[in-house]
């Protein structure tokens, strides 16, 4: 598992050239399929700075690895809207607030989101509901 | 366990989608002409300035009313004003207020608030009540459940004489009331939640019904 911190930040490298495209700045989630859509570079041309999931090869605690320059192309043609999950506050279904998202794991093979970490607790990435300007929404028990 | 909450607070509280977005806040929560249950929300937008929205909120669109949001499914299910606020709008809306007053022709004090349960039914639990001094003279407000109260119209709220023996101080111990009663349990005769404040465990029973 990895993440998002320490996600944030790794260079993200050619593996056929061995050329820096720019480093990552944030992961943007897609809510409905629980997993990672896409990593939005820095330091990368404007066209270049949304990289999709589908062209990573690796994800290592050092380096994000791509196949080549050409792989990566002009990034996906669909990304759902970026969200910032970390730093997002909480709501379960029923309207009740759970602190704020301190960090998200997930699988660096499948994107598929692991586990939203909040200072009351963590939360498994089934039961993310939706994300959105206001609100990480997670599925709760009712009670 | 339940979780009760006054119809005052209710306003303001963030109306947010289950994908995450804020669409609105609630202006005014809307009863039906019994005050069993709410109907729906009036809504405003959320800006600082903001006015009231032309779209309203109908309670059966509500995924969960929660002690931090109202939940709904999507902004779609937002209604024209005319879906809450029906034509009955008066005898809805003028629940707090309303004089209070025994079967036996007492007045003993005016609605200050409903109070409703959190989650997807919108009931109305019960309501709190400013009570005048011939009526509780320590307290100048307590909870009454609904299920003690006779009539309920926007003119007045008819409670049996005894239902001061179902009175609480606070909205937990009122809570923990509510399940007693719903339990089944034949409630005590004395308001004496183990857990309220101090001066609340004074126990009124034995002052005999005033009629």
């Amino acid at each position: 598992m990895m993440l998002f911190t320490q996600t944030r930040g790794l260079p993200v490298i050619t593996a056929e050239e061995a050329a820096t495209l720019g480093t990552v700045d944030a992961l943007t989630i897609d809510a409905r399929t629980r997993s990672v859509a896409c990593l939005r570079l820095s330091g990368a041309p404007k066209d270049r700075a949304v990289l999709g999931w589908g062209a990573v090869e690796a994800v290592g605690h050092d380096a994000v690895i791509v196949r080549s320059r050409v792989a990566v192309g002009a990034g996906p043609d669909e990304v759902p809207e970026h969200r910032d999950a970390v730093g997002s506050r909480v709501l379960t279904e029923y309207g009740v607030e759970h602190g704020t998202v301190k960090d998200v794991g997930y699988d660096p093979g499948t994107g598929k989101i692991l586990t939203l970490y909040t200072a009351l607790g963590d939360i498994a990435g089934d039961d993310l509901i939706g994300l959105g300007t206001y609100a990480v929404v997670v599925r709760a028990e009712r009670h | 366990m339940i979780t009760l909450m006054l119809a005052s607070d209710l306003a303001g509280r963030e109306v947010v989608t289950l994908g995450g977005d804020a669409v609105a806040r609630v202006k005014d929560t809307v009863f039906d002409a019994a005050a069993g249950r709410i109907t729906g929300f009036t809504l405003s937008g959320r800006g600082l300035l903001a006015g009231p929205l032309k779209q309203s909120l109908p309670f059966s669109a509500v995924h969960a009313l929660g002690p931090a949001a109202v939940m709904i499914p999507s902004a779609a299910v937002l209604d024209g004003r005319e879906a809450v606020l029906g034509s009955d709008a008066a005898g809805g809306g003028a629940v707090i207020g309303a004089p209070v007053i025994t079967d036996q022709g007492t007045e003993i004090g005016t609605v200050r608030d409903v109070v409703v349960e959190a989650g997807t039914a919108g009931h109305v639990i019960g309501f709190e009540i400013a009570a005048h001094d011939n009526f509780d003279a320590r307290r100048r407000k307590v909870f009454v459940p609904r299920g003690q109260t006779l009539a309920v119209s926007g003119e007045a709220l008819v409670v049996p004489a005894r239902a001061r023996h179902f009175v609480a101080d606070d909205l937990p111990s009122f809570g923990a009331q509510v399940e007693a009663f719903r339990a089944g349990a034949r409630l005590p005769e004395a308001d004496s939640p183990p857990s309220g404040p101090p001066d609340s465990d004074i126990p009124v029973s034995g002052e005999g019904d005033r009629a």
